[in-house]
């Protein structure tokens, strides 16, 4: 039985609150909230609304002895008004959520200092891929996708050269912003963090590169693949680190090979073979 | 059966009451049923009834396959009780469902309570029960095509189910299928199942298609004297509309179902992105016909509806043509809508804006429908009797899933609550209160 159990669960717990969204540690994530409770909001009031017409008609005009119907066929003023007043009602939502929408993923709105990370699925798991400390993902290749080269690498480009990547794993800092590049190797996965207010599918054949967030709160949540991808979907999950900026740049730091930090003290990160994930064909040859 | 001819002949702003006694003294009559009109009728009546019949199967079925589900979610990795045992492995091991077995129960689940249990029920056994009665026809235009529709029916229902026997087991890949988990063996493994899912998708496509030109051709072409299209019960319209749907969404699906066949089975790569195909070119082709399906699913129910709230406040409907025009309004808005399943499946960020737009917009005909209701029930006579309640329930759970229907189609909204259970509650609410109807229907119309 304890075969199907969760080899390993990372998120925060929820102790409290467990009727309501969970808690939001992104900036984005507070927009969209306040989006998602005023519709909310509405909508109950105009239920609520809706359902005591409905209960007072039932009750008012139940069938009683000697009283007759009202004959009516419609009232033509009535029904132009049930229709422009939520027509109205229901432009203004979309002006307001597709505003915030042109806003979260407008590519000029990415900060320049962003941390870019690359994130290819596969199943079952997350490969993860953080660049040197230039801050550049090498050039990558779907073509080039193979058992040995999980992110398909372009390896004549020296950007590939530095870097590392992480199996499931990713950790970032908290306070910087994060742009994702998100791809996946064989069938479409995707990218799910409820704290983050993210979701966004990883199609085999596209580099989907408009996510980015700024995280609040240092915290471990999960990433939890949600798009229904074979037999292993339901373990498929990855851990989350949000961590303190130093605690970050020490962890970064540790996951660099000691002959790579003796090159250069400047530049210090190249490919490793760190992670599991990283094959010996890419493994760098010593300068 | 006088019940159900006071039914479906409300009359419509005064319409004349001929079908009325066409119903009572017309030649097909449910004593008439022998064994041999079990398995083959041309009479509409009859092959309502063969509809409704298979479809308890499925429907016991596919409820059997959600309680499954239920229970793996409500007591994960306890076995099965009673029932575990009759399960063989690899699906069920010491009496627990395995992961893979769940996918194919996610996946059978849904397919089989669409295309086997709402739709016959809803458009196979309802419109062909209700629209000749209603429109005072004395059959449906194409008798024996409505039977080879139900017999393509049949073989696409035993298709589906064969696919849960075959080396690897039922498809898993649910109900949407998407590419290229369904088109590649090596990602799926269950080359036989996914096949045959397709194919039962196809001749079902069939069936709807047929059964489809024969409403259409019935409601317009072979109406009684008298009986003007703005006269026509609400229901009937519901159904009129709900065909045109179907003729116009569902070959799409049918041809999609093919496609997968082929990139499963021959080598081609429509949807297989690493032989140079586009994952998300099934999503648009499955999408372009689920959004449609959605209000074919759901406006029988609306029809029925809008058919038994008259009779039982003891007044005719409110707004009857603003109905109409909501019904028609639906009918056009549901064809550019299809992208609102597709705002995080990578599709360009600016379709997603127009979609979500088109999608708030439909929004307004069903808030019509559900204020002309109220208005039907304002100054009745109201009795509560089953349908009436039934068809109250419906409003209450339709207003659940058409609301949280608001939330999510707005698209940051959307970014976080995809794939997530709201979906699913959502979905459940809408076609839920669809699948109540049937209930009292059958206790009405169709035990002999």
């Amino acid at each position: 039985m304890m075969v199907f159990a969760p080899s390993h669960l990372f998120a925060e717990m929820r102790t409290s609150n467990i009727w309501g969204l969970p808690d939001c540690v992104t900036d984005q994530g507070k927009d969209i909230d306040r989006l998602f409770i005023v519709i909310t909001d509405l909508t109950v009031l105009v239920f609520i609304a809706v359902m005591v017409a409905m209960f007072t008609f039932l009750i008012k005009y139940r069938a009683r002895r000697g009283i007759k119907a009202i004959y009516s066929h419609g009232n033509n003023k009535l029904e132009i008004w049930w229709t422009t007043i939520p027509a109205l009602i229901f432009i203004a939502i979309v002006v307001y959520s597709n505003g915030m929408w042109g806003r979260i993923f407008d590519p000029a709105l990415i900060p320049k200092d962003a941390l870019n990370v690359e994130i290819v699925a596969e199943q079952f798991g997350f490969n993860i891929r953080y660049p040197g400390s230039d801050n550049v993902l090498g050039k990558s290749d779907d073509s080039l996708f193979s058992i040995n080269n999980k992110f398909g690498l372009v390896m004549e480009d020296p950007a590939n050269k530095q870097g590392f990547t992480t199996y499931n794993d990713l950790e970032i800092p908290v306070g910087r912003a994060i742009h994702l590049y998100l791809r996946s190797k064989d069938v479409i996965h995707a990218f799910f963090v409820p704290e983050f207010r993210l979701g966004q599918d990883m199609v085999p054949g596209r580099t989907i590169s408009y996510m980015w967030f700024r995280t609040t709160r240092t915290g471990n949540f999960n990433i939890c693949c949600n798009q229904l991808c074979g037999a292993g979907h339901y373990n498929m999950q990855s851990k989350l680190k949000v961590l303190s900026k130093e605690d970050f740049e020490k962890w970064y730091q540790s996951k660099l090979p000691a002959t790579a930090q003796n090159n250069s003290s400047k530049n210090p990160i190249v490919l490793t073979s760190s992670a599991a994930a990283v094959p010996a064909k890419m493994a760098v040859a010593p300068n | 059966m006088s019940q159900s001819v006071a039914l479906t002949a409300t009359p419509a702003e005064g319409a004349p009451q001929t079908h009325d006694s066409h119903g009572a003294h017309g030649h097909c009559h449910v004593h008439h049923l022998t064994l041999g009109s079990l398995f083959f009728t041309t009479d509409h009546k009859g092959i309502a009834r063969q509809y409704l019949y298979s479809s308890f199967f499925f429907l016991a079925l596919g409820g059997l396959m959600a309680m499954l589900m239920r229970w793996q979610l409500g007591f994960p990795n306890q076995p099965i009780p009673f029932i575990g045992k009759f399960i063989p492995e690899p699906f069920v091991v010491d009496g627990v469902i395995s992961p893979s077995f769940f996918n194919m129960l996610v996946t059978m689940h849904a397919t089989i309570m669409i295309f086997l249990v709402v739709m016959p029920i809803l458009i196979g056994c309802f419109g062909n029960f209700i629209i000749p009665l209603s429109v005072g026809a004395p059959d449906m235009a194409f008798p024996l095509l409505n039977e080879f529709s139900y017999y393509v029916w049949f073989l696409s229902a035993a298709i589906m189910f064969c696919s849960l026997f075959v080396h690897g087991g039922g498809p898993n890949s649910g109900w949407t299928s998407y590419a290229p988990l369904s088109a590649v063996e090596a990602y799926n493994a269950t080359k036989q199942g996914q096949s045959l899912w397709c194919l039962g998708i196809f001749f079902n496509g069939l069936a709807s298609i047929m059964g489809a030109v024969n409403y259409i051709t019935t409601a317009i072409n072979m109406r009684a004297p008298g009986m003007t299209m703005f006269r026509l019960p609400l229901s009937v319209w519901a159904l009129l509309i709900t065909s045109i749907l179907l003729l116009l969404a569902i070959p799409v699906l049918s041809a999609a179902g093919a496609l997968l066949w082929f990139d499963l089975n021959a080598g081609t790569s429509f949807f297989i992105a690493s032989r140079g195909g586009d994952p998300v070119l099934w999503q648009h082709l499955f999408w372009f016909f689920g959004h449609p399906e959605v209000y074919i699913l759901i406006l029988p129910a609306m029809g029925l509806v809008s058919e038994i709230m008259p009779v039982f406040a003891r007044k005719p409907i409110f707004g009857y043509k603003a109905m109409i025009i909501a019904l028609v309004s639906i009918a056009f808005l549901g064809f550019i809508v299809w992208g609102h399943h597709m705002f995080i499946s990578g599709m360009s960020l600016f379709a997603s804006a127009v979609f979500s737009a088109t999608t708030m917009v439909i929004a307004v005909p069903s808030a019509i429908k559900v204020f002309n209701w109220m208005g039907t029930i304002w100054g009745g006579s109201i009795r509560f009797k089953s349908p009436m309640l039934f068809a109250l329930g419906f409003v209450f759970s339709f207003m659940v899933g058409g609301f949280t229907g608001i939330a999510m189609a707005a698209t940051p909204v959307d970014i976080f609550v995809h794939h997530t259970y709201y979906i699913v509650a959502h979905f459940h609410y809408v076609l839920f209160g669809g699948k109540y109807l049937w209930h009292v229907r059958r206790h009405l119309l169709l035990v002999p």
